[in-house]
């Protein structure tokens, strides 16, 4: 289990839970579309990151990444 | 119809939330509603601010509900409000599965090549600054606030006011009158020609590069790039679309701060706006102004830059709380329809020309009523001595007050001062520094005293009036001792 | 009922249009005496704003750009001979309000009597919209789903099945493309299904 700031760019891998007490943003990540379960491919971390879902890109900042745990 | 079926302590508990709720008759929390009361229910177990803060006022029904969350959860490996979610989620990819086929992978190359390099920091940020350089100055700059507003500003001179003036002199008798309408601070000749040659051009040109970044989706790639930096002053890549439409009309970007999410980055986006974000009529004419001058444009463009980082920061320094989180999604790049992009500036410059003329109007019948009565002579007289700290000719004293009621009619009166070559290099650098400090048009004031309350918006008039003097008297202070000449 | 009947004999409806983008003013009076309100909701960037353009005319002035628009606006639209008000409203990812915007989306759905809503969605983004079309049913709102932007699924690849998901769902589903202004009839068909007949005092005023 890794945070998903820290994983391989280009690699799919599975939400499998958050980090994070901040009940915004667990909605905020859940109306996203990032939910346990789903998979995402992380394309890039500079100047902000940027996950592919599906067939939407989503931009998030450090933050947001760190509270988010993927396999 | 359930589209969706809860776990079961969900189930249970909407159930009987549901028999509880239809058994308070009128001492029902919520009359006025038109939701359903699974749904009612269902925004109560997770939480949902408006309807707590409603059911608040009765305690005895809070705590039912309270118990009846506390049950639920009990029974649940995982918050309350996530399994909602989860479940929906779960039903949602399911049915997309079924109807959602994709029986050959189809692929844009073209946009996907594109979105990579306007999003690697490597490509993307000289993008950036390539499209800024046309987009902003070269369009906007060179070819609105040169170009255009030269042609319409001598179509005024040339076949406008001479006939304006004449008519005037011929039909009425009273001088005052003639004063109102032509000559030098006439509604046409000074109101409507500064609306329509000096800002009309601008605003026009800023507001179809604008549509056209917006609709090619390029904006949300401009807020990923831009969020480190924005974190720093406080705020987060969601405020970079209000920035640059602030960059059009600051009125305008006002409104749209509401986007932001937390009340501190509402504020810190509202204060920048109005102190250090000029807007195109503004910064149009400060180009034009300089143009001849590419040092003393730099200057001025990396003095409101820093300006803006400068008071950000210190802003988001001293205000509690942090900055709000950045999430965004990034639509995908497409061609823009060339009659979107011109419907939209179309209605954008119809709204942003009846904000602005009857201010230019009413600013002309004021000067006009104010140099009637010699109030106007009192009140230049009155600041004269700060523009003459400021190291300003006397004849600059009007331009600041313009300035209080726009501050690119401020700005335009620059522009006529230095069509009478009035004023030196640094006269106009500070001019410009000052104006673009100073505090927003009329209609913005408005606007922030009704998104931010009359409290706030007093506390930055206070802030702004004595900061923009300030500063360009430190300016004027700095340049004369160094012995630089612009 | 005079008011009703002027607008009744007037031209044709893009001529109406065109008229009313000059000349704001007589759509007060003419939502007044519109007979029945739909709205358009759904999440940020899915192409309400333009929708709603295609829809009655009007374009949403200052803060329609993607994500953005901060307001309620409100437009006449023609179904059929019938003229009924449309409300495009700000984006919102759930029913529980993130930020002030959402919450005026929310306060439109909670409070306004509506004969229809339709909530729009990215088709080719079908599975991240739905918990949002699942809560407007559970909300008990007349619910329409205009599966839109389909001109970008099909470059996808993607292929809808209209037909299984109204069937799943309950509800007309309408595919379209809004800024290709595809779809825009059937999903005017489909809202005026849902809006009730005059009432017979209505109809004899006319």
């Amino acid at each position: 289990m890794n945070v998903l700031s820290t994983i391989e760019i280009g690699q799919p891998k599975t939400i499998v839970g958050y980090h994070t007490q901040d009940a915004t943003l667990l909605r905020k990540l859940v109306t996203l579309g990032m939910m346990p379960g789903i998979e995402i491919i992380l394309e890039q971390r500079f100047p902000s990151y940027i996950i592919k879902l599906g067939h939407t890109r989503t931009s998030i900042d450090r933050e947001t990444a760190e509270s988010i745990f993927v396999q | 119809m359930n589209p969706v079926v809860y776990p079961e302590p969900i189930e249970a508990a909407i159930a009987r939330l549901e028999a509880w709720l239809r058994d308070l008759g009128d001492r029902h929390p919520f009359p006025g509603y038109t939701l359903s009361p699974r749904s009612l229910v269902l925004l109560l177990l997770q939480k949902d601010p408006a309807l707590w803060e409603q059911l608040q006022r009765d305690e005895e029904q809070c705590r039912e509900v309270e118990i009846e969350i506390a049950v639920a959860q009990n029974q649940l490996h995982q918050p309350l409000e996530l399994a909602i979610a989860q479940t929906r989620h779960q039903q949602a990819r399911m049915l997309e599965r079924v109807a959602l086929q994709q029986p050959k992978s189809g692929t844009q190359p073209w946009a996907e090549t594109l979105h990579q390099i306007t999003v690697n920091p490597i490509t993307g940020f000289p993008i950036l600054v390539v499209i800024l350089y046309l987009g902003v100055y070269k369009f906007v700059g060179e070819f609105g606030a040169g170009e255009l507003v030269d042609r319409i500003e001598s179509f005024f001179e040339g076949q406008i006011n001479p006939v304006v003036d004449r008519f005037v002199a011929q039909t009425i008798p009273w001088e005052p009158i003639q004063d109102l309408i032509g000559n030098e601070y006439g509604i046409i000749t000074l109101g409507i020609r500064y609306a329509t040659a000096i800002v009309l051009p601008v605003v026009a040109t800023y507001f179809l590069m604008f549509s056209l970044l917006e609709d090619s989706g390029y904006l949300p790639r401009l807020s990923l790039m831009l969020d480190r930096l924005f974190k720093w002053i406080g705020l987060s890549g969601r405020a970079v679309i209000p920035m640059v439409l602030g960059l059009g009309c600051d009125t305008m970007a006002t409104i749209v701060t509401r986007t932001l999410e937390t009340k501190r980055e509402r504020l810190i986006a509202t204060f920048l706006l109005s102190l250090a974000v000029p807007c195109a009529a503004q910064w149009g004419v400060i180009l034009g102004l300089l143009a001849q001058k590419p040092a003393a444009l730099i200057f001025w463009g990396g003095f409101i830059t820093a300006i803006f980082l400068g008071v950000g920061y210190l802003t988001a320094k001293f205000l509690p709380g942090a900055s709000g989180g950045f999430y965004m999604e990034i639509p995908p790049l497409r061609l823009p329809k060339i009659r979107n992009i011109l419907t939209k500036t179309w209605v954008r410059v119809k709204w942003y020309f009846w904000e602005v003329l009857p201010l230019f109007i009413w600013a002309s019948v004021f000067i006009w009523f104010g140099r009637l009565t010699g109030i106007f002579d009192l009140i230049i007289r009155a600041i004269e001595p700060l523009t003459l700290a400021l190291g300003m000719p006397k004849e600059s004293a009007p331009i600041f007050l313009y300035g209080f009621f726009r501050r690119d009619y401020g700005a335009a009166g620059l522009f006529d001062l230095q069509q009478q070559n009035l004023l030196t290099g640094n006269q106009l650098v500070v001019a410009a520094i000052v104006l673009t400090l100073f505090l927003p048009c009329v209609a913005q004031l408005q606007m922030i005293v009704k998104e931010r309350g009359m409290k706030i918006a007093m506390a930055m008039v206070l802030f702004i009036f004595p900061f923009a003097f300030l500063t360009g008297f430190i300016v004027n202070f700095g340049l004369t001792q160094l012995g630089i000449n612009f | 009922m005079d008011c009703h009947q002027c607008h009744r004999c007037d031209s044709s409806p893009s001529s109406r249009s065109w008229w009313r983008r000059w000349r704001p003013a007589p759509l007060e009076s003419q939502l007044r005496s519109s007979e029945a309100q739909i709205a358009l909701v759904g999440m940020p960037n899915v192409g309400k704003s333009v929708l709603f353009h295609a829809l009655t005319g009007v374009y949403v002035t200052v803060s329609n750009y993607p994500g953005t628009t901060v307001e309620v606006s409100r437009g006449l639209m023609w179904v059929g001979d019938r003229a009924i008000t449309a409300i495009d409203t700000p984006g919102m990812y759930s029913a529980i309000p993130m930020s002030e915007e959402e919450r005026v989306a929310r306060d439109v759905l909670m409070s306004e009597p509506l004969a229809a809503v339709v909530h729009v969605v990215d088709a080719k983004n079908l599975g991240r919209m739905l918990p949002l079309a699942f809560q407007l049913i559970e909300a008990g709102l007349p619910v329409i789903l205009a599966a839109n932007m389909m001109d970008e699924a099909h470059r996808l690849g993607l292929d809808l099945r209209t037909e299984i998901l109204a069937q799943e769902l309950g509800i007309p589903v309408i595919p379209m493309a809004a800024a290709l202004n595809q779809g825009i009839e059937e999903l005017r068909s489909a809202i005026a299904q849902k809006i009730p007949a005059p009432s017979p005092v209505t109809a004899s005023a006319v």
